[in-house]
């Protein structure tokens, strides 16, 4: 048995003036650049008109964070909602178009394809680098997948769409959520840096790429955008792709990138200070707006309007309506089964009354927590009110949270009969008189239990 | 406004490349290695070494026992799961397990004195090398191979979705905040079959490219992230199997070490990058022969005959799941309508801890019903390789709520359901052949797995326990281990029914049930503590926001 050995010293060779190592422009490789090059253009600057409706709504004195967030998550439409299929197929012909008409104008001049190609990736992964990091941070803080409520944690697992466990789930373990925003930021990083982007592209398409997948199978609402970026990191990638695969699949020998803009010191101040505001503006900026709007939403959370040391989950000992007493029921529509009090102004109760789902799940960043749709979204088995409590007069009136069944009011005087009981009397959406009598339930959750004391100790609950 | 440097290909280059493809006789010198380079080599070489081989003896026991020619596709995966490293110093340092990695450790420190002592060999004989290029190059390919059976191992139970299982009824009723994180996390991948097969493909995929030396990079690669991610999520988590992911994110990044230069170089420096890769020369006829057998062998037991028995799991002997088919007008979800124990009539009450709740009749052999009362919890993964149906539990593991769930046989000719409790206060051991690097609680199961042997002589006697069932209802029972389709029947799955099941303690009730259709089922009979019961019970058409997928384990 005999070795193949090469010498393992390889000096760099010494510089030639050749065209070797130089990217081949052909007829066809030019024809497709311009394609691709006013296609990807058309989809990373800002040239839709509502960008800059949206930008100049936005309160500049009171920047938020979802201010930002809105600005990264950019992309062109031709019509209202989010971005579709549709959109890039437009934007491609479009491209199409163009670089046809670009192949007839240019027909006899010499450009500087290789220029022009770097400083499409310049775009291109500054583009994308917003888009990451822009998730990333508020998974890291962590905010996009929020603790279960309490009522979510007293909901059966069978009444959640797919979308709301995936991200109740994630929500269980806010370091794992952290973590992978950490994992988005440092690739965001390295997208803006010409030789690292294309380590940044990889890891984004793999992170990203599972992103996607998710996204069908749960049925979120961020597929097209999720390949909108998987395509961004593509094309970065594709700049390294033969020399990584003639290094790593073929292992032979390989040239590095030899193009590099030469700037004047002019030129070179110019990029640092528009780097530096970049990272400003979406990194630094975002990161403390998003930091002080988990400080405010704390606070929103104990200065909010609900009642105080209420919060908990009762039974419904005494269920009347109409002066008729209706006797524990899971299968009576009218008869609530439990009563959830969170911490902030909102009641969920539970009955075999049928809920029709609130499936809009927009991605949840903007105002405080009390006041967002999360609770609802994606969840039946229980009704969702958000209250109003007059605790001079002891009134409280609710209002369902389901867009479904926008409207719909409850009024009832409330009397604390002590710390652990509480009556409800007065009227519920069909106008019947309802009186009941709550009573709280010290309930455990595995789900806490079991993360206090580990799975090793035997355990009855 | 910009320039390009430009570099010519040097004719050395293409001389270079003709070498790497392993044509050329070179006359070249090979560099001699460093002494700290061949120190470190040293170390790291028994310490891989140790943990790509089984140490435990059950390991070798339960390999050289498989009967090749009637496979269970667990037969193959215990060959590609197994644990490994140093344990004669048992698993644990000063006491600490260190959360499993201790063995780790262990082998590190074993490593380096062997390390030391090898080189103070070679030095004192004077019979040192210059290089270990080629005890390298097979070094990595015993890693390689390693780490690509086990993660295909891995890999196929997610790529045919029985890894985590789409809940049963019970578990759809149950409370989010009555799981623990683990369960929640495995039912999030259950309930889309098609991602899970997304995951058990990248699995797959990854371990095949580590067949080969050119995809090794990629597929180490895909193994560092993929795995690197698992680790987290059994932290996060608590899933009990960190420290086997955290194995293949060590093998994997043993795989890159020489890669992460040649990319930094090439991309990050810009650089001219020639990387050297050394391999023998298979000359003789037999060398190449043994090569291509070993590499078609270890393709076909691991790629085309685990699939083909992953595929007859996934069909008809899901293993997470029981895979007997349930009385069939006997499924669904059921309201309690009426409950009466020894003729007196309990009316609901959330708050009563003697009334049923709501009743599930699953797919399969299982009853599941409420009780407003603590109950014991079985905290572990619910996996293992089960052949009883009985001692399937992941519809039970990780959950509270004061769900009970008891395993039937039934006399369909008698209308008698004989219903045991499935949970068990001392677990089985699961993953027996994995031993250290098992799931979590193996090291629990262990010591279980004595007290319950010591305890056997005192157990309250074999013949009570096994006459509950009289012969006639046998006969009309069946044999458990032919109730599956015939193309999943295994000599492991024979062996298993074959023995006598041990004598546990079990919850037990008779219950006789009367139904036309299975709108309506009553039930009568004596319970656990021989209460009479008689259950009137309706079923509930419960509409669930989950939208179920369209692809489904097992044959009900």
């Amino acid at each position: 048995m005999s070795t193949i050995n090469t010498n393992q010293l390889f000096a760099e060779p010494a510089h030639v003036n050749s065209s070797v190592d130089r990217a081949q422009w052909n007829a066809y490789s030019r024809a497709a650049f311009r394609v691709f090059f006013i296609y990807f253009l058309s989809q990373v600057l800002p040239l839709d008109w509502k960008f800059y409706r949206d930008l100049f709504s936005i309160n500049w004195s009171d920047l938020q964070y979802s201010d930002i967030f809105h600005i990264a998550h950019y992309t062109p439409r031709f019509s209202a909602g989010a971005q579709t299929f549709g959109d890039w197929g437009i934007l491609f012909l479009i491209a199409v178009a163009g670089g046809l008409a670009w192949t007839y104008a240019t027909r006899n001049k010499n450009i500087d394809y290789d220029n022009l190609y770097y400083w499409l990736r310049v775009i291109v992964r500054y583009r994308l680098a917003i888009a990451i990091i822009a998730y990333g941070l508020i998974k890291f803080f962590p905010l996009q997948s929020p603790y279960p409520s309490l009522s979510n944690l007293n909901t059966s697992y069978g009444d959640f769409t797919r979308w709301k466990l995936f991200s109740l789930s994630l929500g269980i373990v806010p370091n794992y959520e952290s973590f992978l925003g950490a994992v988005e930021i440092v690739t965001g990083i390295l997208l803006l840096y010409r030789r690292t982007a294309s380590i940044g592209a990889f890891i984004i398409l793999v992170f990203t790429g599972n992103v996607f997948i998710s996204n069908v199978a749960y049925d979120g609402n961020e597929q097209v955008y999720s390949l909108y970026l998987i395509t961004l990191a593509a094309f970065i990638l594709t700049f390294d792709i033969q020399r990584l695969f003639n290094l790593l699949i073929l292992q032979k020998p390989t040239s590095p990138n030899r193009f590099r803009p030469v700037f004047s010191k002019r030129q070179r101040w110019i990029g640092y200070s528009f780097k530096t505001s970049f990272i400003f503006f979406f990194v630094i900026l975002y990161a403390v707006k998003i930091n002080a709007a988990v400080a405010k939403e704390q606070l929103a959370l104990n200065n909010n309007k609900g009642l105080s040391n209420a919060s908990g989950i009762y039974n419904v000992s005494v269920f009347r309506i109409n002066k008729d007493s209706i006797a524990y029921s899971k299968t009576d529509p009218q008869r609530w089964q439990d009563v959830v009090i969170e911490k902030w102004n909102t009641i969920s109760i539970r009955s075999n009354r049928s809920v029709i789902v609130d499936s809009n799940y927009a991605e949840a960043v903007g105002p405080a927590y009390a006041n967002k749709l999360y609770e609802v979204e994606g969840s039946a088995g229980r009704h969702y009110y958000h209250y109003e409590a007059d605790t001079i007069n002891h009134t409280l009136l609710l209002h369902n949270r389901n867009k479904n069944y926008a409207g719909e009011k409850l009024r009832f005087h409330y009397e604390r009969i002590n710390d652990s009981t509480l009556s409800l009397s007065g009227i519920n959406e069909h106008n019947d008189a309802v009186y009941v009598l709550l009573n709280k339930i010290n309930r455990k959750y595995l789900l806490e239990v079991v993360a206090e004391t580990g799975r090793q100790k035997a355990l009855k609950l | 406004m910009s320039t390009t440097e430009i570099i010519a290909e040097s004719p050395a280059k293409k001389l270079l490349a003709g070498h790497v493809n392993g044509k050329a006789t070179s006359t070249m010198t090979v560099k001699e290695w460093k002494p700290w380079q061949k120190i470190l080599f040293r170390i790291a070489f028994i310490f891989f070494i140790c943990i790509s081989i089984p140490n435990s003896p059950e390991w070798y026991r339960l390999v050289s026992h498989i009967d090749w020619s009637n496979l269970h596709y667990r037969d193959l995966y215990d060959i590609a799961r197994f644990g490994s490293g140093i344990n004669f110093f048992g698993n644990s340092i000063f006491g600490s397990t260190l959360m499993g990695y201790a063995n780790w450790i262990t082998t590190l420190l074993v490593a380096i004195g062997g390390g030391l002592l090898w080189t103070l060999a070679v030095r004192t004989r004077q019979t040192e090398r210059k290089e270990y290029n080629i005890l390298y190059y097979w070094l990595r390919v015993v890693v390689r191979y390693r780490a690509g059976i086990g993660i295909i191992g891995f890999g196929f139970t997610k790529l045919l979705p029985v890894q985590m299982p789409y809940p049963s009824f019970g578990l759809l009723n149950t409370n989010f905040g009555d799981f623990t994180a683990q369960k929640i996390y495995w039912l999030s991948i259950g309930i889309v079959p098609w991602y899970q097969i997304f995951a058990g493909v990248v699995e797959v995929l990854a371990g095949t490219l580590l067949f080969f030396r050119k995809t090794t990079t990629l597929g180490a690669i895909l193994l560092f992230g993929a795995l690197g991610d698992i680790v987290y999520v059994n932290f996060a988590y608590d899933g009990g199997v960190h420290v086997y992911s955290s194995y293949f994110v060590l093998l994997a990044a043993f795989l890159l070490i020489d890669d992460v230069p040649r990319i930094y170089r090439l991309l990050v420096q810009e650089k001219f990058t020639a990387p050297v890769y050394f391999y023998p020369d298979f000359k003789a006829k037999w060398q190449r022969f043994t090569r291509a057998g070993l590499k078609t062998a270890t393709i076909a037991v691991f790629l085309v005959v685990l699939f083909y028995l992953q595929l007859v799991n996934f069909l008809y002997d899901p293993y997470k799941q029981p895979s007997v088919a349930g009385v069939k007008h006997l499924r669904g979800n059921y309201a309690v309508t009426e409950f009466r124990i020894n003729n007196q009539l309990l009316s609901y009450s959330p708050l009563d801890s003697t009334r049923w709740q709501e009743v599930t009749f699953e797919k399969w052999t299982s009853l599941t019903f409420n009780v407003n009362r603590p109950t014991s919890i079985d905290l572990s993964n619910g996996g293992g390789d089960p052949q009883r149906d009985i001692n399937r539990t992941f519809e039970l593991t990780g959950t509270a709520g004061g769900r009970r769930v008891f395993h039937y046989y039934a006399d369909t000719v008698n209308h008698v359901l004989y219903l045991q409790d499935k949970y068990k206060a001392i677990p089985d051991r699961r993953n027996r052949a994995a031993g250290v690097g098992g799931d979590g609680g193996t090291e629990k199961n262990l010591q279980a797995k004595n007290r319950n042997e010591t305890s056997t002589g005192e157990a309250s006697g074999r013949k009570n326990a096994d006459n509950w069932i009289s012969k006639q209802a046998w006969v009309n029972i069946g044999d458990e281990v032919k109730m599956i389709d015939d193309r999943a029947a295994s000599t492991r799955r024979n062996r298993e029914f074959a023995e006598t099941p041990r004598t546990e303690k079990r919850n037990r009730m008779i219950l006789k049930y009367e139904t036309q259709d299975g709108s309506r089922i009553i039930l009568t009979g004596i319970n656990e503590n021989k209460d009479s019961l008689y259950i009137v019970l309706d079923r509930v058409d419960r509409k669930y926001a989950l939208s179920e997928s369209s692809l489904q384990a097992g044959k009900y």
